[in-house]
C-alpha cells in the first residue's frame, strides 16, 4: 500500500516538475517574443502549464491528506472490509465546442468602428487532466467561436466533472503595462478615448482578474511568475457531469464572468454547444470470461451446451471454442445482459453440487430464461460477482450503457495546404471554390478511362474512336452537319484522326470543355485528339475526355500548376458552387448516341431548355438531368471563344445566383 | 415534413455518421446536395411540400461513404455536426459539409419512409424483435 503511494506520489512530483520548466520556458519565450500571436500562444501555455501545475498540487495535497488519514484509521480499529462496490472507469470525448456570440446588429452588419479582437481558448479539466485546446482569435466578423479539437479523457468515473473555462485576452495594440508608471498612465487614460483608456486601465490593473489566484492553502505555492504581455482572463466556465453525456450534440450553459468594462469581454450568447460522448469500460472490454455450459430453459434437462462465454456491454457472447473470440468469428450465440434482465442464482443442482445462474430477459413479450452452470463453487461465485459489478456500472453509467457512443480518437491533423498566396481575384477564386471537388471526380473518370483503355488493347483506340476516322463510312453522316460550323472556327480539317502523337496546335477553345477529365490534360494534349469533336460534343464532356485519352497515353504531361488552373477554369461546367453536371461514370454507349446539334446552336441566350436536351444526351445515369432545370453552368463556358477568367468567373456567380436555378453541389 | 418557419415540427429523424474519404488533399463524403433559402423549393423533385427550403440529397456516388453509411437519395438533411440545415443558404450547407478539418459528419436526416417505419412498427406491439 504504501510502495504505491510512494510511486504515485513521484508520479505527481515529476509532473509537477515537468510543468514547472515547461512554465519557465514559457515565460521567457513571453519574454523574448515581439510578435503578438507569438506572445497569445506563449501566455496560453503559460496559461495551461500554471492551471495544471494547481491542480498537481492540490492532487498531491489530497494524497498526503490521505496517507495521513489512512494511518490513522489503521491503527485504531479495523475499518471494516472494503465492501464497496466501485463502478468501472471509461473514456469521455468532448468535441466540435461551440460558443455563439451576441453582438449588438450595429456592431455586426455596420461594421463599425474599431474592430475588436479577443484571442480566445478552453480549458478542460476533468480529474487530474488537463487540456487546452487551440487559440482563436474572435472579432465581431464571427458569429460562433468554434474549436475543432476533440479531446479524450481516459480514466474518468461516472460521477465525473467536466469543467469547461474559457479564458480571453484581448489582442489589440501591445500594452505593455508593466513599463509604464503608474502617473503617466493615468494621466495617459484620461488624455486617450474613453474605450482604449479604459483597455489600457485595465492591461494594467495588477490582476483583478488573474487567473492563477493564490486563494489555495497549499503551502508548497512557488511564487507566480509575473510576466508582462498578454495575460488570459477567465471569461466564462461550465461544468458537465454525467447527465449531460448524449451521442448528439447539446447545448449547456455558461457562466459568465466579467463584465462589459473588461478588456477581454466578449458578448457572449450564454451557451456553449458541443457533443459529449462516454465510453464506460464495460462497454467496450471484456469484463469477465471463461468456460460456461449452458441450457435454455423448457429444453431438455440433460442438453448442456459447453461454451466459452465472454462478457462485455450488453450482451454476454457465447463461443464454441475459446479461440474464436480472438479470431472474431460470430458468436454461437449471445444472450443480452441489460437492465432489464434478471439474474438470480437457481437452488442446487441435485446432481451437481454447484448452484446454477438463472439469466432472464424478455424478447417481445416473452420471457427467455438460460441456465448456467459452471464447474466449480468458486467459478459460479466469480460469474455472479462478474455480472453484479456489470449491473453496477450500468446503474451508474446509465445512459451511456444503452448503446456504444463513438469516440473518434484525434487524428494527427495534415498541416493545411499553403494557398499560394496571389494578388489577383483570379486565383483566389480558382482556389477558394469547390472546383477542387471536379478534379476528384475527374480523377475518378481518369480511372475508369485508363480501365477501358486497358481492356481494349493497347495501340488501338476504343471502338468510338472510330467515329473521328476520316476513312469510316459509320461516320460518314455525323460530321457534316458539323462542318459548317466548322469552317468559321477552326482552320483544321475536321477529319483528322488522332492516331499519332499529338500536334502542338494550341487549341484554346478546347480549354473550355471539360478537360480536367484527364490526369494529364493540357490544353496540347487535347486540342490534338479530337479537333471536331469540340464543336459537337461540347455537351458530352464525357465523350471529350475520353478521347483525349489516347494522347495522353502517348505523351504523359505532368501538370504545371498553370495549365492545371486554366483546365479548371475551362471546364464547360461547373463554376464557383461546384455544381455537377457529369456524372462520375460515363458509359461510353451514350457517347454513340446522335447528338442533336440544332439544340446546341442558340448558345447566346442562357435558355435552361437548351442546357437540358443537351445533357440529356450525355449520359443518362445522371439524376441531376433527369430532374427540373439546372444551372446553366454548361452554358456558360461554352461560347466558342475564350472569354477573360475574371468574366467566366463573374459568369458563373451570376448563374449560381439565378434565382431559376436549383442548384445541386457535390460534398 | 412540411412545416412552418419558426413553429416547431415534430419528424421521425434517423443519425448518421459518414466518415469522409481521403483522396489526395481532398475528403469527399459521395453525394450531391440540393435546395436552400436561396434556392427555388419548386424545382426540388424530392420534397413533398412544394415550399420547403430544406436541403435535399440529390444523388449517392455508389460505392463512397454516405452510400456506406446508408444516406439515401432523397433524405433531408435536419442538422450536421449539430448545425441547422433547415433554414441555410445553400453555399452555407455545402460548407458545413466540406469542412477540411473535419473527419466525420453526423447528420440528422428524415425521409417519408421512417415515419412509415415506425407507424408499422407500433401497429404489431407483440411481434418478436
Amino acid at each position: 500500500m504504501d510502495n504505491s503511494a510512494c510511486r504515485r506520489d513521484s508520479d505527481i512530483q515529476k509532473k509537477i516538475d515537468h510543468e514547472i520548466r515547461m512554465r519557465d520556458g514559457a515565460c521567457k519565450l513571453l519574454a523574448a517574443c515581439s510578435q503578438r500571436d507569438q506572445a497569445l500562444e506563449a501566455a496560453k501555455s503559460l496559461q495551461t502549464c500554471s492551471t495544471r501545475i494547481m491542480a498537481y498540487m492540490s492532487e498531491l495535497q489530497r494524497m498526503k491528506e490521505a496517507q495521513v488519514m489512512q494511518k490513522v484509521t489503521r491503527r485504531s480499529s479495523d475499518a471494516g472490509p472494503m465492501d464497496d462496490r466501485l463502478p468501472c472507469k471509461g473514456k469521455v470525448a468532448i468535441s466540435d465546442l461551440r460558443i455563439p456570440l451576441m453582438w449588438k446588429d450595429t456592431e455586426y452588419f455596420k461594421n463599425k468602428g474599431e474592430l475588436h479582437r479577443c484571442a480566445v481558448f478552453c480549458l478542460l479539466q476533468l480529474g487530474g487532466e488537463i487540456f487546452d485546446t487551440d487559440m482563436v482569435i474572435v472579432d465581431r466578423t464571427l458569429t460562433d467561436i468554434c474549436f475543432d479539437n476533440a479531446i479524450v479523457f481516459t480514466d474518468a468515473s461516472p460521477g465525473f466533472e467536466l469543467r469547461v473555462e474559457l479564458y480571453s485576452c484581448c489582442s489589440e495594440d501591445d500594452y505593455s503595462a508593466g513599463s509604464t508608471p503608474r502617473k503617466l498612465a493615468s494621466k495617459l487614460s484620461s488624455s486617450l478615448g474613453r474605450s482604449s483608456g479604459k483597455k489600457l486601465r485595465a492591461s494594467m490593473e495588477p490582476g483583478a482578474c488573474s487567473p492563477v489566484s493564490n486563494g489555495g492553502a497549499s503551502p508548497l505555492l512557488l511564487p507566480v511568475p509575473s510576466v508582462p504581455g498578454p495575460k488570459y482572463h477567465l471569461l466564462a466556465h461550465t461544468t458537465l457531469s454525467l447527465s449531460h453525456v448524449q451521442d448528439s450534440f447539446r447545448t449547456h450553459d455558461l457562466t459568465i464572468s466579467g463584465n462589459e468594462e473588461c478588456s477581454y469581454w466578449l458578448p457572449l450568447y450564454g451557451s456553449v454547444c458541443c457533443r459529449l460522448a462516454a465510453q464506460p469500460l464495460c462497454m467496450t472490454q471484456q469484463m469477465m470470461s471463461g468456460c460456461l455450459k449452458v441450457k435454455q430453459c423448457g429444453a431438455d434437462p440433460q442438453s448442456w451446451t459447453k461454451v466459452h462465454a465472454a462478457l462485455k456491454g450488453s450482451s454476454l457472447f457465447c463461443y464454441h471454442r475459446q479461440e474464436d473470440v480472438e479470431a472474431n468469428v460470430e458468436p454461437a450465440f449471445t444472450i443480452a445482459i441489460n437492465k432489464e434482465t434478471r439474474i438470480r442464482a437457481s437452488e442446487k443442482d441435485p446432481q451437481s453440487k454447484v448452484q446454477n445462474i438463472c439469466v432472464s430477459n424478455q424478447y417481445g413479450g416473452e420471457e427467455v430464461t438460460h441456465t448456467l452452470t459452471t464447474d466449480s463453487r468458486e467459478d459460479t461465485h466469480r460469474w455472479m460477482e462478474a455480472f453484479w459489478q456489470h449491473f453496477y456500472d450500468m446503474s451508474q453509467w446509465k445512459q451511456c450503457c444503452d448503446d456504444l457512443m463513438k469516440i473518434e480518437l484525434p487524428s494527427p491533423r495534415k498541416p493545411a495546404p499553403a494557398t499560394p498566396k496571389q494578388g489577383s481575384l483570379y486565383h483566389e477564386m480558382v482556389i477558394e471554390s469547390s472546383d477542387d471537388l471536379s478534379s476528384t471526380v475527374s480523377d475518378i473518370l481518369a480511372r475508369r478511362l485508363q480501365e477501358l483503355e486497358l481492356r481494349s488493347q493497347l495501340g488501338t483506340s476504343p471502338t468510338w474512336m472510330s467515329l473521328f476516322e476520316e476513312d469510316n463510312p459509320k461516320s460518314a453522316g455525323r460530321p457534316s452537319p458539323c462542318t459548317s460550323r466548322l469552317s468559321g472556327r477552326s482552320p483544321r480539317t475536321p477529319h483528322r484522326f488522332p492516331r499519332s502523337p499529338v500536334s502542338p496546335h494550341r487549341c484554346p477553345q478546347l480549354g473550355l470543355l471539360s478537360s480536367d477529365v484527364s490526369l494529364t490534360s493540357d490544353s496540347d494534349s487535347q486540342c490534338s485528339t479530337s479537333p471536331c469533336s469540340h464543336h459537337h460534343n461540347w455537351p458530352e464532356p464525357s465523350n471529350f475526355s475520353l478521347s483525349s485519352s489516347s494522347p495522353s497515353r502517348l505523351r504523359p504531361r505532368t501538370l504545371s500548376l498553370d495549365a492545371k488552373l486554366s483546365t479548371l477554369r475551362g471546364r464547360g461546367y461547373g463554376g464557383g458552387g461546384g455544381t455537377f453536371q457529369c456524372p462520375c461514370q460515363p458509359p461510353p454507349s451514350s457517347l454513340l448516341v446522335p447528338i442533336p446539334i440544332s439544340s446546341c446552336s442558340p448558345r447566346s441566350q442562357r435558355s435552361t431548355q437548351t442546357t437540358l436536351s443537351c445533357s440529356s444526351s450525355t449520359s443518362s445515369n445522371s439524376s441531376s438531368n433527369s430532374e427540373g432545370s439546372h444551372s446553366p453552368e454548361s452554358s456558360e463556358g461554352l461560347p466558342f471563344s475564350r472569354p477573360s477568367p475574371a468574366r467566366r468567373s463573374l459568369r458563373n456567380l451570376r448563374a449560381r445566383l439565378d434565382p431559376r436555378n436549383w442548384l445541386q453541389s457535390q460534398v | 415534413m412540411s412545416f412552418v418557419p419558426g413553429q416547431p415540427m415534430c419528424v421521425v429523424a434517423q443519425q448518421i455518421e459518414i466518415k469522409k474519404l481521403r483522396q489526395g488533399d481532398h475528403l469527399i463524403l459521395g453525394f450531391s446536395i440540393g435546395g436552400g433559402i436561396d434556392q427555388d423549393p419548386g424545382q426540388n423533385p424530392f420534397s413533398e411540400d412544394k415550399t420547403d427550403k430544406g436541403i435535399y440529397v440529390t444523388r449517392i456516388t455508389p460505392g463512397g461513404p454516405a452510400e456506406a453509411a446508408n444516406l439515401m437519395m432523397g433524405d433531408k438533411i435536419l442538422q450536421v455536426n449539430g448545425w441547422d440545415m433547415t433554414m441555410v443558404p445553400h453555399d452555407k450547407a455545402r460548407k458545413r459539409l466540406t469542412n477540411k478539418k473535419e473527419d466525420v459528419v453526423r447528420l440528422l436526416v428524415t425521409r417519408k419512409t421512417l415515419e412509415e417505419a415506425v407507424k408499422h412498427s407500433m401497429g404489431y406491439p407483440n411481434q418478436c424483435h
